[in-house]
């Protein structure tokens, strides 16, 4: 492997972890944009979906059926939290917020503890997307190549419907000031409720893909959490290029911290966060300027 | 407002006192549970007075209870510091870490302010974890009691360290009284209520924050090198975001803004972690129920169900005076 | 005739009844993980005490008083304080994480109760720190990856690129491995320490090694870590150009239904492998899958052991903390894993290392033994006991 080589895999290296960061912020993201709520337990929706994967793959041996059906379970799942709990929430303050969802994070928990086990659970990917491919000379793993794809899909097909659809613009006008939307005839309330859904099918989806890389387990419900708040924060609350720029920015520190000073690499991205924090409080590409 | 009303008096007395004679006649692991309890309550105490009367949710108390038990830890096992001075040592040390913390987030609010005292409580646990000198995360042996045999009390034992852990708890209790009951109190509720008018009133807003903050982690410091001394060994599962997450939840299980709740919310998170997992190991699931139950409840926790009960009358529903 | 049937059947029926009053009852604390990351390891070991106090006829003779540590230090100090202040157990089994084994250290010293470890490694604890009270029937550390560095040099390795957690144990493994392979002739060309305990992208890590001129590379991950580093490791077709070696907890039974064939060809050493073909692991395995239908790991057999050494030592007339402790360093016997005894001098295990490659065969996922390092005492670290 030469030294152009080199750098051009650990790039990739960090375009993969940008993605898999980027799916998880944007829910996250869109969802404290709209309606000011901080949810704590988008991490565990995230280890709901990598359950649900690893079992729909283990009953019907299909990875592509798991990769639809998985994010749509944790779908639902995060509209019936939504029904029961976060609808109250989202009129109180961010404590209350923080706890609730902390809690939840205890409750799912131990839900799939009890239900698959303490020990990790994985999946094989499809023959496809198994092992190295040559691209450009370069060999580098179809999977990881496949979730740098599947997260620029998302990346434009959301930024497609938030710029050019419809319920873009309603989006986007309720960010901006919901009760000028309300007045303006948008429904806010069904608008939220779906939002949060896909919030958390995309995090469900994230968890599908993350099953073989990392495989399912409980602990990965409070692992990704704190760097997927970084790249929220970082990016700037609220917004999809917030969250794009947020992933890049902490995928990339944290990969070529990796490479070039290891014995620092896991104090990085604190230190990014307190850094942006002190200089720079409302991220990088806030919703609101 | 603080007021250290009747209801208050009582409850802590009666916290205080029920803890005392169970640690005296309970045998010796009721010591062990009312040792747990007093320092929690200590941590609890140290957020109730930022995040309850300032306003200042924090993410990082976990971090400044290690931190103190780092500094008096490391002092004694690792440098040979005499306890005296590596207790002052471990005092001033947090205290000057949450005075930073509280000097450079003070001009955050809201969300942004949690996200900023959870960076800084992580990077502290990442430091202690990778520092191999303070032995990762196996942890560091060896660490001394006080003595004080001067006066007569051998710390090695376990009820007189248990009395002791709940002196300390009371001694907290009253400093953040005092200091609530003070014009420096009053002015950080004031700021919790308006900060915009504290500003125009020519307060420095900033400097009044951080010393809200280093008194908070002087506490919070004080809880952890009480813990060090306890279990005479200490290690980085301290400083981990999720030990906040538990004082915050006694916080709120007590009362938020009421002083006397965190006692309260100590004894009963305690009490229900040790019920609780005798019965199953996914005690953690109950607990989360119990959480989101209570905040759904709203009100001001156990203390202002108390309240209510000891001093019935008007105006005493709200039962915290945060702000 | 008669009257000498009737006269065995009276002395034997005198000597049963001896035999019971000889054993006065044992009370044995068990202190493992049932929350948290460990707990799956807790689970194995708890199957394995009860599977040996089952097997030996003593269920009723040892008592149990079971602790969850959590695996947190301060828990598991607190609740071995417990189990000996207010239970008064005769003996504490268990202890799955280092730090944990840290914490009680003292304390149990202090008491003069017998901890029997049923898996923590840190070399220390058998070492400079070492106990009268502390003995250890998993292993250490340094015990597991000495061998496998002489071993690797033998079988012409030159060049080696290490990676393991930035954690005690890691470290612990790594050095003892790099010295017996260094000390043998080999060339350790990189060395690095991952973040432990995230879920972790190892694709950097990877990277390197991959651009190195490593001829083997040697990891240390157990647990959720082993199984990502192991899919990840496949993902980047390392498997042809970089044949990955190591303490083989990355391919311990316990994961390797999850891993499938990612695990096929990782050569490995452990002090026990469940395809060890001998009468007492033929037994032992028979007699697990029929208890708690599925097959034993290490972790299973390190829980079985810790209870089999007390039983061996309360049949010799031990009875009491300092009986207990005293008797232990005399038992030996052949278990599931081979030989084992407990060596007087640093109350470490001496047993058998065994070099496996991890093989796919009619059955499943199996081990095919490569090699033995018979007896493997662990270097004495200024640790004299006797």
């Amino acid at each position: 492997m030469s030294g152009a080589e080199f750098w051009i895999v650990q790039a990739l290296n960090g375009l993969q972890l940008s993605m898999l960061l980027f799916l998880l912020s944007v829910g996250l993201t869109v969802i404290f944009g709209l309606m000011h709520f901080v949810n704590l337990a988008h991490g565990a929706l995230y280890m709901l979906g990598a359950y649900f994967g690893v079992a729909m793959v283990s009953a019907t041996g299909q990875f592509w059926l798991a990769l639809i059906v998985a994010p749509i379970g944790v779908m639902a799942v995060g509209m019936g939290l939504y029904q029961a709990l976060i609808r109250h929430m989202r009129r109180q303050g961010p404590m209350n917020q923080v706890l609730v969802t902390f809690g939840l994070i205890f409750v799912l928990v131990d839900l799939v503890r009890i239900l698959w086990g303490n020990v990790g659970l994985g999946i094989s990917v499809p023959e496809l997307l198994h092992g190295p491919v040559q691209l450009f000379g370069i060999s580098y793993p179809a999977y990881r190549l496949f979730i740098i794809l599947l997260g620029l899909a998302v990346m434009l097909a959301l930024g497609l419907v938030l710029t050019r659809t419809a319920i873009g613009a309603m989006l986007r006008a309720s960010v901006e000031n919901a009760a000028m939307a309300a007045t303006m005839g948008i429904n806010v309330e069904r608008l939220l409720l779906w939002v949060f859904a896909l919030g958390c099918a995309l995090a469900g989806l994230a968890g599908v893909i993350a099953a073989p890389v990392f495989s399912a387990t409980p602990s990965m419900a409070t692992d990704i959490l704190i760097p997927t708040l970084i790249v929220v924060v970082v990016g700037g609350l609220g917004s999809l290029r917030g969250a794009v720029l947020g992933s890049l920015t902490v995928g990339f520190v944290q990969t070529f911290g990796a490479v070039l000073v290891p014995g620092l690499a896991s104090l990085l991205i604190y230190a990014l966060l307190a850094a942006i924090l002190i200089l720079r409080p409302q991220g990088l590409l806030p919703a609101r300027q | 407002m603080f007021y250290q009303t009747r209801a208050k008096n009582l409850t802590v007395l009666l916290v205080l006192g029920g803890l005392a004679l169970y640690a005296v006649y309970g045998g010796y692991f009721a010591r062990e549970i009312v040792v747990e309890i007093a320092l929690l309550a200590m941590l609890a105490i140290a957020l109730d007075l930022v995040a309850g009367y300032g306003g200042m949710i924090s993410l990082c108390h976990g971090a400044l209870f290690g931190i103190g038990a780092y500094l008096f830890g490391g002092l004694t096992a690792l440098v040979g510091t005499p306890v005296w001075l590596a207790t002052l040592a471990a005092l001033a040390g947090t205290a000057l870490f949450g005075w930073a913390v509280g000097a450079v987030t003070a001009g955050i609010g809201g969300i942004f302010f949690i996200m900023a005292t959870l960076a800084f409580g992580q990077m502290a646990y990442v430091i202690v974890f990778e520092w191999r000198a303070l032995g990762g995360d196996d942890g560091l042996a060896g660490i001394p009691r006080t003595d004080l045999a001067g006066i007569g009390l051998d710390t090695g034992d376990s009820l007189t360290f248990a009395l002791l852990s709940l002196a300390a708890l009371a001694l907290s209790y009253t400093i953040a009284a005092i200091a609530l009951r003070s014009s420096f109190g009053r002015t950080l509720t004031g700021i919790h209520a308006n900060e915009e008018r504290m500003r125009a009133l020519g307060l420095n807003v900033r400097r009044h924050k951080a010393a809200a903050f280093a008194l908070s982690a002087a506490i919070a410091g004080a809880a952890g090198l009480l813990a060090a001394q306890h279990t005479q060994y200490i290690s980085p599962e301290y400083l981990v975001w999720t030990v906040s997450g538990e004082a915050l939840i006694v916080v709120i299980l007590g009362g938020i803004g009421t002083l006397a709740g965190p006692l309260v919310g100590a004894v009963v998170f305690v009490a229900l972690e040790h019920v609780v997992a005798r019965f199953t190991d996914y005690w953690h699931l109950v607990i989360g129920i119990l959480l989101i139950a209570a905040v759904m409840a709203g009100g001001r926790g156990l203390y202002g169900e108390i309240e209510r009960l000891l001093a019935p009358g008007p105006g005493t529903g709200k039962g915290g005076d945060g702000a | 005739m008669k009257t000498t049937v009737r006269t065995v059947t009276a002395a034997l029926f005198a000597a049963a009844l001896i035999s019971q009053a000889a054993f006065a009852e044992t009370k044995a604390g068990l202190l493992l993980p049932k929350s948290g990351n460990y707990a799956a390891l807790g689970e194995e070991i708890d199957a394995g005490v009860v599977l040996a106090l089952e097997e030996a006829g003593m269920a009723d003779d040892i008592r149990l008083v079971r602790e969850d540590s959590e695996a947190k230090p301060p828990v598991g100090l607190a609740k071995t304080r417990k189990l000996v202040l207010q239970d008064n157990v005769d003996v504490l089994i268990g202890i799955v994480s280092s730090a944990v084994l840290g914490a009680v250290r003292n304390f149990v010293d202090g008491a003069g109760v017998p901890l029997i470890v049923a898996n923590a490694g840190n070399v220390d604890a058998t070492g400079k720190d070492c106990s009268a009270s502390i003995f250890r029937v998993s292993f250490s550390n340094a015990q597991l990856n000495r061998p496998m560095g002489t071993w690797m040099a033998g079988q012409g390795i030159g060049k080696v690129y290490t990676l393991a957690p930035d954690y005690a144990a890691g470290h612990q493994m790594i050095e003892a491995f790099i010295s017996a392979f260094e000390a043998a002739g080999g060339e350790v060309i990189g060395s690095e320490f991952t973040p432990f305990g995230k879920t972790q992208d190892f694709g950097p890590w990877l990277s390197k090694v991959g651009a190195s001129e490593a001829d083997a590379l040697y990891v240390f991950y157990a647990g959720g870590e082993a199984n990502s580093f192991l899919s990840q490791y496949r993902a980047f077709g390392m498997g042809e150009t970089v044949p990955l070696y190591g303490p083989g907890f990355i391919t311990s039974p316990l994961q390797t239904a999850a891993q499938g064939e990612a695990a096929v060809g990782i050569r490995s050493a452990l002090h026990y492998i469940p395809s060890l073909d001998t009468p007492e692991n033929n037994s032992f395995i028979a007699a697990f899958t029929a208890r708690f239908k599925r097959q034993p790991s290490e972790y299973a057999v390190q829980g079985y052991d810790a209870a089999r050494v007390l039983i061996e030592a309360i049949r010799v007339g031990a009875s009491g903390r300092a009986e207990i402790a005293a008797a232990l360093p005399g038992v030996r016997y052949t278990g599931p894993r081979g030989p084992l005894q407990i060596d007087p001098a640093t109350h470490n295990i001496i047993q058998n290392i065994y070099i496996y490659e991890t093989v796919m065969s009619d059955e499943g996922i199996t081990q095919k033994l490569l090699d033995t390092v018979e007896n493997v005492r662990d270097a004495a670290n200024g640790c004299d006991l006797r």
